[in-house]
Formats: structure tokens, C-alpha cells, sequence
């Protein structure tokens, strides 16, 4: 029986006839390419490179983007390609939130008209990946404080500093990456031929295993003049980038718990004990409505959302308050699913541990869970939490 | 070239089907797909056009949401999308009818379509729309090439391979092609969003004779349900087991 997504609802229905038709694309390509392999990818610990092939020629990369040979597609149709790329895995959807999100759409609001024309067709088309380098070793919620720098010299800049934790970093082409000058933010483009960069993988994680992390050093790293994007000062560069990759994982945790609810009420149903299908016993079927109940919630919310994004009507606490709590149910619910899934949840045989383990960071990464509280925090009563004078 | 490629919109192989007093549902039908089998076609014809020039003028003849899997084709490069509405029960001559007659009014070269629909199976479709347009018709193949004048098919046999050419209009119904439908992409599909379904009524055709139908479907039953398994448990089940595969099975 081919995947059936939980809809209860029926959201999708309120989907135009053009997003809908690049979910079937995107889904049946997750079923036929991406579910057969993902437990394979986990376990080498690589992201396969035909995947990036296959979304660049799906026309994936940067969906919501408009000219420079990118998609041009609504926020919701990029939300929906998010979802049905997370159903399969996190870091699947990872790859394509960063590519998108976090190196075109830079390059896209901020950068030269000659940035723009030289590297978002390539990115479009899967040809050259990005990253994108805002979090170091010692500011993670706070890169305000980031100690990265730039320098004026002649021709060029200088960067010195590191960055951390930066998915597609070692098989990046280049690297949207946010340094201080004279000490305000400034985002760089810096290519992985540029002489003092180096991008080495991060090793030994147990979560988003078919995701390349990666630090990026940067050692007296010179670039020529024309890649500073010349569009933006001060945190508000990285943090519109965050927005729109916050946006996309709030519809891609539906996906992944969409994933867990499907393998969970699956198993429930096939699987005996004393006699009768462990569906049929009423602290399953507890389980199962309550996955339902919030993967309906968390699907309004999501949509919602992309309708806001859509119109321009929204502020970034819309976003918060959507990664945070579609985030939050997807961890609950692959739990869940694992333990209906009794000790077979633990095999790759089943998805379930995988995503519960894949989720497990994208709750903290984007935004961690408290930070993403502490902006509705001060958006509810004006006061910021985030730091006090000691 | 005019190449075109008659497509069938089957209930999905993952949907569910309800038969009540005799009929299967479809109203209870929740997925609608092409067959399979034109999906071979449609790949088959969009490679020729790449190869030759020309255009793909997809037909499909049935309700409202036949226009969906137009799209589709869209989608993967059909040029031209021709939708005869027909709503109602019409028997297999009838839709052969309605077929020919776009056809030659698109002044079609070449017509591929699948060796059989997956929900009915009844495999008539080709051959009687070759009758009709009184073209050469050539079944099951797995590959259609235009080479010089000639259409250049492959048919798998059981000894081996055929190769089959055809002059003039041809037909060609196709089994399990050796590539499968091309996936779509974003561009193929905001631009197929902006094509026009061209839409025909059955009557507006200028066919005699269409009214009656004359292969008329009776009553459509369930497959019966499968026996349940037998279990057996023990070393001493073995002689019975290895008795019952030899003499009731007969499979060793």
C-alpha cells in the first residue's frame, strides 16, 4: 500500500492545483528515491549526492524565490515541499532549507545585482550548494556577540574566526557567512577555493546522520571586494534568512510526524498480543488520537501560517510560535510512535527512531525551543528575558 | 508529427473499491490515476518528439476529473490537451468512436496508448481505434521509433525480441515500456497550469450511430476472499506437510 498522508481535515484541499501537483512530485520522488535509501545514508553517514541532483531538477531549490531562474513558487508550495521532504528525513529537508532559505535567498534580498545573476541559477539548479555560517563554537543563541571578523585590506577582505555547526558546510561551494566589520554584522560570500578557508566535517552524531555538519575556519580567508552583500547591516541580515528556514521546518515537522503517526497506526493494527491487534486496546488508541489531535493542530497552524507568508502579513513571533510548537509535538510524537512500536521501534526496519533522533536537533537548531518561548515572551509583555545584567 | 497518446484516468492501485448492487463505486474511489500502461505510452511519445519535432496532443475521454491527469501530462511536455466530456456509461465501440473522430480531426500521424486499462483490462481500445481510422496497428510493444518514413517498433516474445515496421498511420499499444514516465518539475508544472484544456462533447463530434450501446456490462463482483492459511507446528507436522505440497499442491 503506497503512503497515505494523515489528513484529517483535508487542509490539503484548501492547496492550489499547482501546489498540490508539486507535493505529488515531491512525494512520490521521497517514496521512490529517498525512503528505500535513507537508512543506508544514515548509516555511511553521507548525504547522497543524487539527491541533490534530483532536487535540482525537480526544481525545488529555493521555491518561493522569484527570477534568476529560481522556482517562483508561493511560500505555502515551499512549505508543502518541506513537508513531504521531512516525511522522509530531517536531513533531507536540512539540505533543502539551507540551500533556499539560508544561502539563496541572502544572496537574493541582499546581494549585487551581479551576485544575484552569477550564483542563484547554479543554486537553483542543484549545481552549486551553499551554507550558511552565522553560529560559532561560543554564540549559539546569541550571535550578537559572534566573534568572527572582517577586515578591510586593499582589494579585499580578510576573515578570521570559526564558524559552527553548519549543515552542507564540508560539501558546500560556497558560504553565505556573517562576520563583524568595524563591528557591525556583515554577511560574506566566500567560495571553497578562497585561499585560509577550510570547511571539516563534524564526526559521531547521532542525529541527522544523512546531513553533512561541518565547521568552517577561516585563517586570514581573503575575498575579493564583490562579495559583501551590499543589502543589509546588523542582525536583521542572518535573522530574515532564519524566518524563512523557521517557516519551512514548521510545515517539515508536520511531515516527519506525519511519518511516525503512519508507521505507528500501521504497526498497531498488524501487530498481536493476547490475542488481538494492539490498535485494538484503549491506551493505543489513546495514543493514536492524540497523535492525531496534534498533527491536525500543527497542520492548521502550518498552513495558516503559509497564507501569512503568502499575503506579506505576518511577524517573525507568527514563525516562532509555528517552529516551536510543530517541532515540539513531532519529538512527542515520534516518541510515542516509538514506544507503540514496542522493542521493533528501535530497528531501522522503522523510521520512527530515526526521526525522533533527527528531531531531537532541528528542536534546537533554527531557534532552540526556549529562545523561540523567550520571543513570545517579550512579544506578550514587552520586557526581553533573553539577558540581565549579573 | 502529430503524435497522439490516449491516456485513461484508472482508479488508483492503492484506492479501494466498493462494489454495491453489482457496480463498483466510483464515487467511493479516492484516488484517480493513468494507467500505468499509458504512462509508458505517454513517456514513449514524449521521447519521439524530442527526436523528430512535432506535437503530443493528449486525449482522454471520460468525466470532469480527467482534466487533472491532462495536466499531468502537461507537466512532462504534452503540447496539446483534448478532453472529450463524457459522462455517462459508454461501451468500449462507443468511446473507439469518439477517439478516431478527434483524431482525425487533429490529423494525427501516430496514436499510442496502452496495451490495456488497469481497471477494466479489456484491451480493445487501440486495436478498435486502428480499425476505425483503418491504420496499422501493431500490440504490446515495449518501444516506438520513427526511422526515415517508418515507425520502428519493439515487441517483446517469448523467444526473444520483434521488430516491426509501419508506413502510414499507426497504432501502437503498449506493454511495459523500457522507460518509465519522466517525473515532473516546477517549471513543467507552472506551465502547465497556464495550458488550455480544449474540451469536446460526444455530440458535438458529428458521429450517426452513437447512441446505443452494445457491449453492455452486467454486474461486476469482488474477487472472493482468500482461504485462510494453514498452520502447522512441530517436527512431527513434517511428513503431512511434505504429503499435502506433494499430493494436494503438487508443487514438489
Amino acid at each position: 500500500m503506497g503512503y497515505e498522508a494523515l489528513d484529517f481535515y483535508e487542509v490539503d484541499s484548501l492547496l492550489s492545483d499547482e501546489e498540490r501537483m508539486v507535493r505529488d512530485m515531491v512525494r512520490d520522488w521521497v517514496d521512490e528515491e529517498v525512503i528505500p535509501n535513507i537508512e543506508n545514508a544514515c548509516r555511511e553517514g553521507v548525504f547522497p549526492d543524487e539527491w541533490r541532483v534530483a532536487l535540482g531538477e525537480m526544481g525545488v531549490l529555493g521555491a518561493p524565490l522569484k527570477g534568476y531562474e529560481c522556482p517562483g513558487l508561493s511560500y505555502t508550495a515551499y512549505g508543502v515541499i518541506c513537508r513531504e521532504l521531512e516525511r522522509g528525513d530531517s536531513g533531507l529537508r536540512s539540505f533543502a532549507s539551507v540551500q533556499g532559505s539560508l544561502a539563496m535567498y541572502p544572496i537574493w534580498d541582499f546581494g549585487s545585482e551581479e551576485q544575484k545573476n552569477y550564483y542563484l541559477p547554479k543554486m537553483a539548479s542543484g549545481e552549486w550548494i551553499g551554507c550558511f555560517g552565522l553560529t560559532e563554537p561560543d554564540y549559539g543563541s546569541n550571535p550578537g556577540d559572534m566573534i568572527t571578523k572582517a577586515e578591510e585590506v586593499g582589494d579585499g577582505y580578510i576573515l578570521n574566526g570559526a564558524k559552527m555547526w553548519i549543515t552542507n558546510g564540508t560539501i558546500a561551494d560556497l558560504a553565505i557567512v556573517w562576520a563583524k566589520l568595524d563591528g557591525v554584522i556583515r554577511g560574506f560570500i566566500v567560495e571553497k577555493n578562497d585561499p585560509g578557508f577550510s570547511a571539516p566535517e563534524m564526526k559521531g552524531k547521532h542525529s541527522l546522520k544523512a546531513s553533512v555538519t561541518s565547521e568552517l575556519v577561516f585563517q586570514d580567508c581573503k575575498i575579493p571586494k564583490n562579495r559583501i552583500l551590499p543589502g543589509v547591516k546588523g542582525l536583521r541580515g542572518p535573522f530574515s534568512c532564519l524566518n524563512n528556514a523557521r517557516f519551512g521546518i514548521s510545515w517539515g515537522a508536520v511531515g516527519a510526524a506525519q511519518a511516525c503517526f503512519y508507521s505507528a497506526k500501521d504497526y498497531a493494527m498488524s501487530r498481536i498480543q493476547f490475542d488481538h491487534p494492539i490498535a485494538s486496546y484503549q491506551l493505543v488508541q489513546n495514543k493514536l488520537s492524540w497523535m492525531l489531535r496534534e498533527i491536525t493542530k500543527a497542520q492548521l497552524l502550518a498552513y495558516h501560517l503559509g497564507q501569512k507568508k503568502d499575503t506579506g502579513d505576518w511577524i517573525p513571533e507568527h514563525i516562532s510560535l509555528a517552529k516551536m510548537n510543530n517541532v515540539d509535538i513531532a519529538l512527542e510524537i515520534a516518541r510515542v510512535a516509538r514506544d507503540i512500536h514496542g522493542a521493533n521501534g528501535i530497528l531501522d526496519e522503522y523510521p520512527v527512531m530515526r526521526h525522533m533522533a533527527n528531531l531531537e536537533s532541528v528542536k534546537t537548531y533554527e531557534g532552540t525551543h526556549d529562545i523561540h518561548n523567550l520571543i513570545l515572551g517579550r512579544h506578550i509583555t514587552g520586557i526581553q528575558s533573553f539577558t540581565r545584567g549579573i | 508529427m502529430n503524435i497522439a497518446v490516449l491516456l485513461k484516468q484508472v482508479p488508483d492501485t492503492t484506492a479501494k473499491i466498493t462494489v454495491s448492487n453489482g457496480k463498483v463505486d466510483e464515487n467511493s474511489v479516492n484516488k484517480w490515476s493513468m494507467s500505468p500502461y499509458d504512462e509508458y505510452a505517454l513517456e514513449s511519445g514524449l521521447q519521439m518528439k524530442e527526436k523528430t519535432g512535432g506535437v503530443l496532443i493528449a486525449i482522454a475521454c471520460g468525466p470532469e476529473r480527467n482534466k487533472k491527469m491532462l495536466t499531468d501530462a502537461a507537466a512532462v511536455g504534452a503540447d496539446t490537451l483534448i478532453h472529450i466530456s463524457a459522462n455517462g456509461i459508454f461501451d468500449s465501440i462507443q468511446v473507439q468512436n469518439f477517439l478516431a473522430a478527434v483524431i482525425k480531426k487533429n490529423e494525427v500521424d501516430v496514436v499510442l496508448c496502452g496495451k490495456q486499462a488497469a481497471d477494466t483490462n479489456s484491451g480493445s481500445t487501440g486495436p478498435g481505434v486502428a480499425e476505425i481510422l483503418g491504420a496499422a496497428c501493431v500490440t504490446m510493444v515495449s518501444e516506438v521509433s520513427f526511422v526515415e518514413n517508418d515507425f520502428i517498433s519493439v515487441r517483446p516474445s517469448v523467444s526473444g525480441t520483434e521488430k516491426v515496421s509501419t508506413n502510414g498511420i499507426s497504432v501502437f499499444t503498449f506493454d511495459k515500456g523500457v522507460s518509465e514516465l519522466r517525473r515532473p518539475n516546477v517549471r513543467g508544472i507552472m506551465m502547465a497550469k497556464k495550458k488550455v484544456i480544449e474540451t469536446i462533447k460526444p455530440e458535438d463530434l458529428g458521429l450517426e450511430e452513437i447512441d446505443s450501446q452494445r457491449v453492455i456490462l452486467q454486474s461486476q463482483n469482488s474477487p472472493p476472499e482468500k482461504e485462510p492459511g494453514q498452520i502447522y507446528e512441530g517436527i512431527e507436522e513434517i511428513p503431512s506437510i511434505i504429503s499435502k505440497l506433494r499430493n494436494e499442491a503438487n508443487v514438489i
